[in-house]
């Protein structure tokens, strides 16, 4: 039952994460290796929060979906707006560079929480509520983390669906120019996306170190993962996004507590994540979404590369 | 002793950093595949002389290896590095052998983890061989046998016969693969073999119809860039005398790729003057710090300079510091026998 709830909040973190990565390439075409740091950012936030405030991290979450947004907008704005329309690689490196600098940003930024506020500001971790549910106890995570990602992720649904600024982002993610011909500002649209995409990495963020303890490179460790799900699902699906990271927590959980009933060490957890990645890329490039969509469109991943 | 160690400091860890950076240079600038999988195959070097040198030289020592490798290597790495300050021919042997085993392991693994995935688009290419290159790392860490896990693992100093001028041994053997690697590379990059590269580079499906086999091409090409990267990774394990699986984090393949953009991709010398303006500016800050007070943390600072300075870089000039120029692939002789002649109708 623990296990069950573990996995349950596990994925609906994961997802929040990683359909915000999955938002990115397809409206950007940008595999943003900065993207887990938005997460971490998040995180940073509801740490500030709670130490400035002194109530409990969940309530940050607004706070923390803002940082996340920001700094996502930022990254768009300053980064990736001047390089539009370059090579898929070039996006891909500037992505890298993006990563190294929040990640060194963050790390000098706990540096000096560590001395002013005189907290632990690596590794840290937040202590969860347990609430009685029934005569069961639980953890308010496995009730919050799956109801917030719930929430949002139709939110992001009525966003994209129902509202005009949502057929806007649609329309520049299937065809940017043609949008721009009819008169969408194209440039507002897509900072929006990323603002969107930030927030929800950065709502994310507060449920990390409930499970995790997170330091300014925790990003690495999460980054994989979200690939992982991004790719099982089929670059350019959110359905597909939404389903995999489900798959993914569900038996990278399961998997980890079976295997280390055998005596595996948990150590080798991350493999999960990377045999996914490769297999996927092998066995059905197109991932999940390449199973149901009948429609052969979106980005194939093999095609012949000509510029 | 101070100056000397210093200067040997900063010229090794070019040379490491620059073999990185050419291997890089011809596999994504020349060829354009971004190989990500670099920290990988930089790592297969260092652990092939993290793994083998202590367990050769006791072997050839004729003694018996007692007790878990992650525990003796250190002391058995000692043990042999005492007999090779006796025995120059050791240490030689060692070497030989490490270099050996780390080239053909780096080509073996280059074409296996290019073998299924050259085929597909960069983007996905490039996640597929970073998680190839976290698979590697992740495997080294947890599997102590190989190179003693988080433990790490003692490497013995083959040049340790030379005593009090072992730094300069050292420096000259560097800096002799740089050069060497250069040699190569820039021999290959103006042969036919280049010209085929570049082309692929350009627009490989003119290259194909040409009757080119890229996939062959660049299964090459991967394994001679990992070949370089090993020998780099061997340099760099002898030079600090210890292997630590975690050194070879993704963020090393980074910091290469870095170096490649900003020095010029597909110029001789980009590759060179990327690493040299990296480790200048890495060792300037550290240098900076012991001047004047930085109330941050200079290795993240440096971090940070860096990154920045590659954006700019890719946004205001996109070919690098120094950009591509036609490559000289014709011998000076013949260019000048071809002037001589025009010359002469005249």
């Amino acid at each position: 039952m623990n296990l069950l709830l573990e996995a349950i909040s596990y994925s609906s973190v994961l997802a929040l994460a990683s359909v915000g990565l999955s938002l990115c390439i397809i409206t950007t075409r940008v595999s943003n290796f900065a993207h887990a740091d938005y997460v971490v950012v998040g995180a940073y936030a509801a740490l500030l929060f709670k130490a400035l405030s002194g109530l409990h991290p969940y309530l940050s979450l607004p706070l923390a979906a803002l940082a996340g947004g920001v700094a996502a907008l930022l990254s768009y704005l300053l980064v990736f707006e001047p390089l539009r329309g370059r090579s898929i690689v070039t996006l891909m490196i500037a992505s890298m560079a993006l990563d190294l600098i929040i990640r060194s940003a963050l790390q000098l930024f706990a540096d000096h929480v560590q001395s002013f506020l005189g907290i632990f500001a690596r590794g840290f971790v937040f202590r969860d509520i347990t609430v009685q549910l029934g005569g069961l106890k639980l953890e308010l995570l496995a009730v919050a983390a799956p109801l917030t990602s719930l929430f949002l992720l139709a939110l992001l649904y009525f966003l994209l669906f129902k509202t005009r600024i949502g057929i806007r982002m649609r329309a520049v993610a299937e065809n940017a120019e043609l949008a721009e011909v009819l008169g969408v500002n194209v440039e507002r649209t897509l900072s929006f996306s990323w603002f969107v995409s930030g927030a929800l990495a950065g709502a994310a963020g507060v449920f990390l170190p409930l499970r995790f303890s997170v330091s300014p490179d925790s990003g690495s460790f999460i980054l994989l993962t979200l690939f992982a799900a991004v790719i099982l699902g089929g670059l350019g699906s959110l359905t597909g996004t939404l389903v995999a990271s489900c798959l993914v927590g569900f038996t990278e959980t399961l998997l980890v507590y079976g295997l280390s009933g055998l005596g595996v060490s948990t150590a080798l957890r991350p493999l999960f994540a990377f045999s996914v990645i490769i297999l996927t890329l092998l066995l059905q490039p197109r991932g999940l979404a390449g199973l149901w969509a009948a429609e052969r469109r979106g980005v194939l991943p093999w095609v012949w590369r000509r510029r | 002793m101070g100056v000397e160690a210093a200067v040997v400091d900063v010229c090794v860890l070019y040379a490491v950093y620059a073999i990185l950076a050419l291997s890089m240079e011809l596999e994504y600038g020349e060829l354009g595949l971004p190989n990500f999988a670099k920290a990988a195959f930089f790592a297969l070097g260092a652990f092939s002389a993290g793994a083998l040198s202590a367990r050769l030289g006791v072997i050839l020592l004729g003694m018996d290896w007692e007790g878990a490798f992650r525990e003796r290597s250190w002391f058995y790495a000692t043990v042999v590095t005492r007999e090779v300050a006796r025995t120059p021919l050791l240490g030689a042997v060692i070497l030989a052998v490490v270099i050996a085993v780390a080239v053909v392991a780096a080509a073996l693994l280059g074409v296996l983890a290019s073998y299924p995935t050259l085929r597909l688009r960069e983007d996905y290419l490039a996640i597929s061989l970073i998680a190839f290159s976290e698979i590697v790392r992740v495997a080294a860490r947890n599997f102590d046998a190989i190179v003693g896990g988080t433990f790490g693992a003692g490497v013995v100093d083959v040049f340790a016969w030379a005593g009090s001028a072992r730094y300069l041994v050292l420096l000259l053997f560097a800096l002799g693969s740089l050069a060497l690697s250069y040699t190569v590379y820039l021999r290959l990059s103006t042969s036919r073999y280049g010209r085929v590269l570049r082309s692929i580079r350009d627009d490989e499906l003119a290259a194909l119809t040409l009757g080119r086999d890229v996939w062959k091409l660049r299964m090459k090409t991967l394994a001679l860039g990992s070949t370089l990267a090993a020998i780099a990774g061997v340099v760099y394990a002898l030079y600090t005398g210890a292997v630590n699986p975690d050194d070879f984090t993704v963020g090393k393949t980074f910091v290469v790729v870095m170096m490649v953009v900003l020095g010029g991709r597909g110029n001789p010398l980009g590759p060179l003057a990327g690493a040299a303006l990296y480790i200048l500016l890495d060792k300037a800050l550290s240098f900076a710090k012991h001047l004047v007070a930085i109330p941050v943390d200079v290795n993240y600072l440096s971090y940070i300079i860096f990154g920045v300075s590659l954006l700019a870089v890719l946004r205001w000039r996109p070919q690098g510091l120094m950009p591509e120029k036609p490559p000289l692939t014709l011998r000076k002789e013949v260019l000048l026998s071809y002037l001589r002649k025009e010359h002469a109708r005249e």
